[in-house]
């Protein structure tokens, strides 16, 4: 087991004009390979901002974040971006697929700014596709999948290029409570395949899902707690319906 | 480096792409915001084209009198002085011609001219203001006048004064229609003269036809027309291997002898060449020119902001896209080369409209203007597209560029 995330003493100020808004207090967080994780806390707890830091699509104003060993307080634009491409796979609540491009191409996206051969890009991105169950619908547009299939292809498109963390900002938060459970019962699937998953979220119910739960208030980490997660079989979920 | 240089090719590939697809979903905006580069491109290459056309008019015209070949005169053939300063001069006569004759090392040739407008008639058929051409058994090398039948004027033509003709098409067709001319009469101002010889056709200067002439020995005209007042021109054609500045410079100096000129004094006769005819058409078209390319460049400066408009409603309705694209590992380079792209295409998609509408436009035109499209023409009006939406696209695709991925993420 290696450690993907290390945060110490973190902390976040936004300034806006003179006036200084702090976000986060100084935090401290260490996720480890293999875990499955979900970060809850009311709005203005500071998760946006903390999953943002996490994301590498932001910096912290002091503190020390590693990830996977790589100090990333003190990258460029461009080495953020890199980073972004290759150590993170983001999944958002509005799934944020282009509308024109096809299943296959907004999976394609990542690899095409990593720079990688074409032949290349079709082998992974069949197999991504495969991992979330929708080798059949590649050529489909997003307009012509339902909204679960819709964030299969947003999480097919997170895990394309082996990130070492998969990081989901309300992933359900669009849909219904039945396809809710399908994409968790996915990042269960994912979990157990070795990936590692950090879920943002303010639902109780998705945050069972989990392993463990960090719970933020006031930027500051309010508890982090392990937990036996709830596992809902699709079959189990064909029962309740 | 590589990779560097490898993802900077991948960036613009990808900006064809996703540019290529936002084209197609919005065909009607994008053929909107097109149209100004549209009007743009037609104008701008409509007006070069008939520059062009009306360039290798002109050089077709002028060719006749040779590139080689520089013509001594009492005038010159462009002035901004006044008229007088010319009309006093002496004239150039055929003693001088002589004088140069003996005397030139750097010409090929030589021959000396003289005209007069006749009426000419066989038998009932008449055919009025004919150029009727005095000349020396020479111009058949520096006019490049070939007879096409028959001979052309010779020494001892000149020498005995003889009343011969070799007559141009013109003539030919409207006197003696499908009769063989040759050894036949006309009758030039009451004198017979026999024709010896008929021209090849010699088209057109400007609008007046070459070939409405006739030519006979520079003697005998003279002797029939009179030689007191009559002005002499004197054609050099300068050999191939000395520049026409040295046959010129020479021809000066000969003149000058001839003349008995001061040092100080002005030359009084005139060395004329086509470059002059050049000159001025060029000033002259010059005007043209310039207005074609301020309202082609107006044109598609009012394109340019159309396409920059444009360009940032695209950005901003597209905002949480490059938030997505950020995210997932875009660099600042990969978004400014998809919005360039996209811009680019527009604008080359106009262009290459643009050009194929000038193209037709320009069919209609030659009915009665002479236009040409050539390749380099259509292809810099391609790139010069391309240019402008590069220029005006620049500063939307800055503006996507450096977006903060969080805020354009919240965009949605």
């Amino acid at each position: 087991m290696s450690t993907i995330i290390q945060l110490e003493r973190i902390t976040k100020i936004y300034e806006i004009g003179d006036i200084k808004v702090p976000a986060l207090n100084g935090i401290d967080v260490t996720i480890e390979e293999g875990e499955y994780l979900s970060i809850m806390g009311p709005s203005g707890s500071g998760k946006s901002t903390l999953m943002n830091l996490i994301g590498c699509l932001d910096t912290p104003t002091d503190g020390l974040y590693k990830l996977t060993g790589e100090d990333v307080g003190e990258m460029t634009d461009n080495e953020l971006a890199d980073i972004r491409n290759r150590r993170i796979g983001f999944v958002f609540q509005t799934f944020n697929l282009l509308p024109r491009a096809n299943a296959f191409h907004n999976v394609e996206l990542p690899l095409i700014y990593a720079g990688m051969s074409k032949d290349d890009r079709r082998e992974k991105v069949e197999l991504a596709l495969g991992k979330v169950g929708l080798s059949d619908r590649m050529k489909h547009k997003p307009n012509e999948l339902s909204g679960g299939q819709r964030q299969r292809v947003a999480i097919a498109r997170a895990l394309v290029n082996d990130p070492s963390l998969l990081l989901a900002d309300e992933p359900t938060g669009n849909l219904d409570s039945s396809t809710s459970y399908e994409i968790m019962d996915l990042f269960g699937n994912l979990h157990e395949g070795g990936n590692t998953i950090v879920i943002v979220t303010h639902e109780e119910d998705i945050a069972a899902y989990t392993h463990r739960v960090v719970r933020l208030l006031d930027g500051l980490i309010h508890s982090d707690e392990k937990q036996a997660p709830r596992r809902v079989a699709a079959s189990a979920v064909a029962e309740a319906v | 480096m590589g990779r560097k240089l490898q993802g900077a090719g991948r960036a613009i590939w990808e900006g064809f792409v996703i540019a290529f697809a936002a084209l197609k979903a919005n065909k009607t905006r994008a053929s909107l915001t097109t149209l100004g580069i549209v009007i743009g491109v037609i104008t701008v290459t409509l007006m070069m084209m008939i520059i062009q056309g009306l360039n290798q008019s002109f050089t077709d015209q002028i060719s006749f009198l040779g590139a080689k070949t520089v013509y001594v005169q009492r005038w010159p053939w462009v002035w901004d002085d006044d008229w007088w300063k010319y009309i006093n001069r002496p004239r150039v006569t055929m003693e001088q011609y002589e004088t140069l004759r003996e005397r030139i090392t750097t010409a090929e040739e030589l021959s000396a001219m003289a005209w007069t407008g006749r009426s000419v008639t066989y038998r009932d058929k008449q055919l009025d203001r004919v150029s009727i051409l005095g000349t020396t058994k020479e111009h058949s090398i520096v006019g490049s006048s070939l007879p096409e039948y028959g001979r052309y004027i010779s020494d001892s033509d000149n020498r005995s004064s003889r009343r011969v003709a070799v007559i141009g098409v013109d003539v030919r067709d409207a006197l003696f229609g499908p009769l063989d001319p040759m050894g036949r009469t006309v009758r030039i101002a009451s004198k017979s003269y026999t024709v010896i010889g008929i021209l090849e056709e010699q088209g057109s200067f400007f609008g007046d036809s070459r070939d409405n002439t006739i030519i006979i020995p520079i003697e005998t005209l003279f002797n029939d027309f009179g030689r007191v007042g009559r002005d002499v021109m004197i054609a050099v054609k300068g050999r191939e291997d000395i520049s026409i500045e040295d046959t010129t410079d020479e021809i000066r100096g000969i003149m000058r002898a001839a003349r008995n000129l001061k040092p100080l004094e002005e030359d009084n006769f005139a060395i004329n060449q086509q470059d002059a005819l050049a000159d001025l058409y060029n000033t002259l078209t010059g005007g043209v020119y310039a207005a074609g390319l301020i309202i082609g460049g107006i044109s598609l400066l009012v394109g340019g902001i159309g396409i920059m408009n444009i360009m940032l409603v695209s950005v901003t309705e597209r905002t949480w896209e490059i938030g997505m694209r950020k995210a997932i590992g875009a660099r600042t380079t990969h978004i400014l080369w998809q919005f360039l792209v996209e811009a680019m295409m527009i604008c080359t998609v106009g262009g290459t409209v643009g050009i194929g509408l000038a193209y037709l436009g320009g069919l209609v035109l030659q009915q009665a203007l002479p236009a040409v499209l050539p390749a380099w023409l259509a292809a810099s009006a391609v790139l010069f597209s391309a240019a402008v939406g590069l220029i005006f696209g620049l500063f939307p695709a800055a503006k996507a560029a450096r977006m903060d991925p969080i805020e354009a993420l919240r965009a949605q």
